[in-house]
């Protein structure tokens, strides 16, 4: 009887603790629905309409309309194609590179590892708009930097922004430096989380350095390295300030991303929300793909 | 415990009650009856109007304010709330503020933007403020700039201002270029002139490059157009009223594209009207293609001279482009705030006191003859408003003008990067149209 009423107690608790919870996530709640979930479904819809500044933003229905206009849209394909370059190649190096920096500061004297992290963060902390302009100054066809010292080699200065088969180089390797800090700073905690006794007993059986790495170390870090590729895959996807302040998709759409195209197409030049956010469901589908794709090849590497 | 959890309800309770605050928002029943002050200073009697001013009066000037402040002596019945907005983010801003049903009362732009919220439906006409005003306007193409499709006037002018070219005196000297250039009456010049000045800066080496056309964004777009459409006296505009780069503009870019070869002229591909004109103020450009009275102001310095010319034509008879500075008042469905914003709209720019002194303050000229010559005494003013006379056919408000806009630009990349002229601009004449 006894034990009845303290089982009935206890279980009026938890569900007055479940109450307290839900209330605590109200707010949260709340900002979510409002300015995630409810934009998200708003874009949805407007993307089978032909909504646009000029209508007063009062579309009517056309279907699939907007996506088949998209397949059609030469500037959708090259900023989509662009768009992939840019995550094809910066993941994959953002990943490895961060990994090796990790790996060599992970082990040293506290001092120097805050120091390396700092010097890697600091691109992260940078407000986008002054990294561009330093990279601009930098990149700059007449008085750059990298110019001046091409200039100073003998050689001959490049339009690097300003050249169609340099731009998205540029555009990457931005990226890249902007990218790169926080991957090192998981990365030197997911090493130094590590479990030693493994890859001290490793050690002892004879295991080579890259066998302690790639059968040890490896699959213990396994989930911050698909954190890592998400995310970046994710950012890469989305790069947006660097282009529309360095590069504005020139010359001649050879930077334009997805996103960009996007934006141009909403903001700047026809105002048709319809056709843009058409757009941003091809590629919020694509990149829920590309991070599916992420988590099974990845954790299908794990030993679990 | 028990009162830690009462504390935490109530703080919960209390962040949702503070989160539905502030979707509140400040209807003006919101606002206590009778007259009782609110905290923003305002009174249930007045009526609360919203003013997003670009800074054509300046950046941070203050100028906004103080005329507000006029106005809402001579009017204690309005309350003026201003916001400013920059020319980079200013636009996508409205065009959020806009498609949200957000937007401002009254607007102080330019005729590209206005006409096309206009011509959507997001304004009132000011036809009747329009009427009063066309027997004092300096120039009688000024109606066009301010009108929507269907001829209602959305737009209501204050002051103008041409756009032309600049040029680094000592720069031209030190090349023997100056020859090249009229410096006397009012300053029209060939295009044959025009090449030959390139040329020999270009030979001289007086900058690190003589002049930059500009291809790799939209701001200040227009200065590239006139240089294009001044060269061999062109038009954008076709005779059927499409967009349309003609046989002339075909001429002027392949002379362009001859002097970008030849090292006469460069193209800066990532570079905007702003870039090219840092370019020419810290002397690594001889020209620039988008000076103007604000830019000058902007784009001042003191290590060299920088002269005013208009575009060079083969005629010698430049058709200028010009911006027109105006303001138009949104539909917002109240029609006491509309009342205000008209009556704000009219004392900024008709006033006795404040008018001439807004447009001063513009660092146009005024598009009231009845305001006279502001400039009394400074020459180049005087000379700079003269060239109103100049101005060309007025096309910003036409339809399409943003996507033309968009296709201009890269037109130009590819003209210079991948020749064929006529192909490009067969491409620019299709798309833009589209």
């Amino acid at each position: 009887m006894g034990k009845t009423k303290g089982s009935k107690r206890s279980l009026v608790l938890q569900r007055r603790e479940t109450v307290v919870s839900y209330l605590f996530l109200l707010p949260a709640l709340f900002f979510f629905v409002g300015f995630v979930i409810t934009p998200m479904v708003m874009g949805i819809l407007t993307s089978f309409t032909d909504a646009s500044l000029a209508n007063g933003n009062q579309g009517t229905f056309i279907g699939l309309g907007n996506y088949a206009r998209l397949f059609k849209d030469p500037v959708f394909w090259k900023s989509a194609w662009n768009t992939v370059v840019i995550v094809v190649v910066a993941v994959p190096t953002v990943t490895a590179f961060s990994l090796w920096v990790g790996s060599a500061i992970y082990k040293m004297r506290s001092g120097a590892r805050s120091f390396f992290r700092c010097v890697f963060y600091l691109p992260v902390v940078t407000g986008s708009v002054a990294v561009v302009v330093v990279w601009k100054w930098m990149f700059d066809k007449y008085d750059g930097l990298f110019n001046y010292i091409i200039n100073a080699f003998g050689g001959k200065g490049l339009a690097w922004t300003g050249d169609a088969k340099l731009a998205l180089w540029c555009i990457i390797l931005i990226l890249f430096t902007t990218s790169i800090g926080q991957p090192i700073v998981l990365y030197v905690a997911a090493l130094g989380n590590v479990d030693q006794s493994l890859v001290e007993a490793a050690q002892v059986d004879g295991a080579t350095k890259l066998q302690v790495f790639w059968k040890i170390k490896w699959p213990q870090i396994m989930p911050t390295t698909l954190y890592v590729a998400v995310i970046t895959t994710i950012n890469s996807f989305q790069c947006f300030a660097l282009i529309q302040l360095l590069t504005s998709g020139g010359p001649n759409y050879s930077t334009s991303t997805i996103m960009y195209y996007l934006y141009e197409i909403a903001f700047r030049t026809t105002k048709e929300f319809g056709y843009a956010d058409a757009m941003g469901v091809i590629l919020a589908i694509v990149i829920a793909l590309f991070s599916a794709l992420q988590f099974k090849v990845m954790n299908g590497g794990t030993t679990e | 415990m028990k009162k830690k959890r009462i504390l935490a309800l109530l703080l919960a309770a209390s962040m949702s009650l503070s989160l539905a605050a502030c979707g509140g928002g400040d209807k003006p029943s919101d606002t206590p009856a009778g007259g009782t002050e609110t905290p923003g200073g305002s009174t249930a009697a007045q009526t609360e109007i919203t003013w997003w001013a670009f800074p054509t009066f300046g950046v941070d000037s203050g100028y906004e304010q103080e005329v507000a402040n006029a106005f809402m002596a001579a009017n204690p019945d309005v309350k003026v709330n201003i916001e400013t907005i920059d020319f980079t983010a200013g636009p996508d801003k409205l065009t959020a503020a806009i498609s949200a049903g957000t937007a401002p009362d009254v607007l102080f732009d330019a005729p590209g933007r206005i006409i096309e919220y206009g011509n959507a439906g997001y304004l009132v006409s000011l036809d009747d403020m329009m009427e009063a005003l066309k027997g004092d306007l300096a120039n009688e193409n000024l109606v066009e700039t301010c009108v929507g499709a269907d001829g209602t006037a959305y737009m209501y002018p204050i002051s103008s201002s041409p756009f032309y070219m600049g040029l680094n005196k000592e720069a031209l000297e030190k090349a023997d270029a100056l020859q090249y250039v009229n410096l006397e009456g009012d300053r029209a010049w060939t295009t044959e002139n025009f090449v030959k000045m390139c040329e020999a800066l270009s030979a001289a080496g007086a900058t690190t490059v003589p002049g930059i056309v500009y291809c790799g964004g939209q701001g200040g777009d227009q200065g590239t157009r006139a240089l294009v459409n001044n060269l061999f006296s062109s038009s954008i505009v076709g005779e059927d009223g499409k967009w349309n780069i003609d046989a002339n503009g075909v001429k002027a870019l392949e002379q362009l594209k001859a002097m970008y070869d030849s090292g006469a002229l460069d193209a800066g591909f990532d570079m905007a009207a702003a870039d090219e004109l840092q370019k020419f103020q810290q002397e690594t450009a001889a020209m620039t293609f988008c000076w103007g009275t604000s830019n000058a102001k902007s784009y001042a310095s003191e290590d060299f001279t920088q002269i005013s010319v208009p575009f060079p034509s083969d005629d010698g008879k430049p058709e200028l482009e010009y911006l027109v500075n105006g303001f138009c008042v949104f539909n917002n469905k109240d029609d006491a705030k509309i009342d205000a914003a008209k009556r704000l709209v009219a004392f900024i720019c008709d006033d006795a006191e404040w008018g001439p002194k807004s447009v001063k303050q513009s660092g146009a000229f005024p598009v009231r003859t009845s305001f006279g010559n502001l400039y009394e005494g400074d020459k180049e003013m005087s000379l700079l408003a003269s060239w109103i006379g100049y101005y060309g056919p007025y096309y910003n408000t036409r339809a399409g003008f943003a996507t033309m806009r968009t296709e201009w630009w890269n037109m130009l990349q590819r003209v210079f990067q991948e020749g064929d002229v006529q192909a490009q601009v067969d491409i620019f004449n299709t798309n833009a149209n589209a």
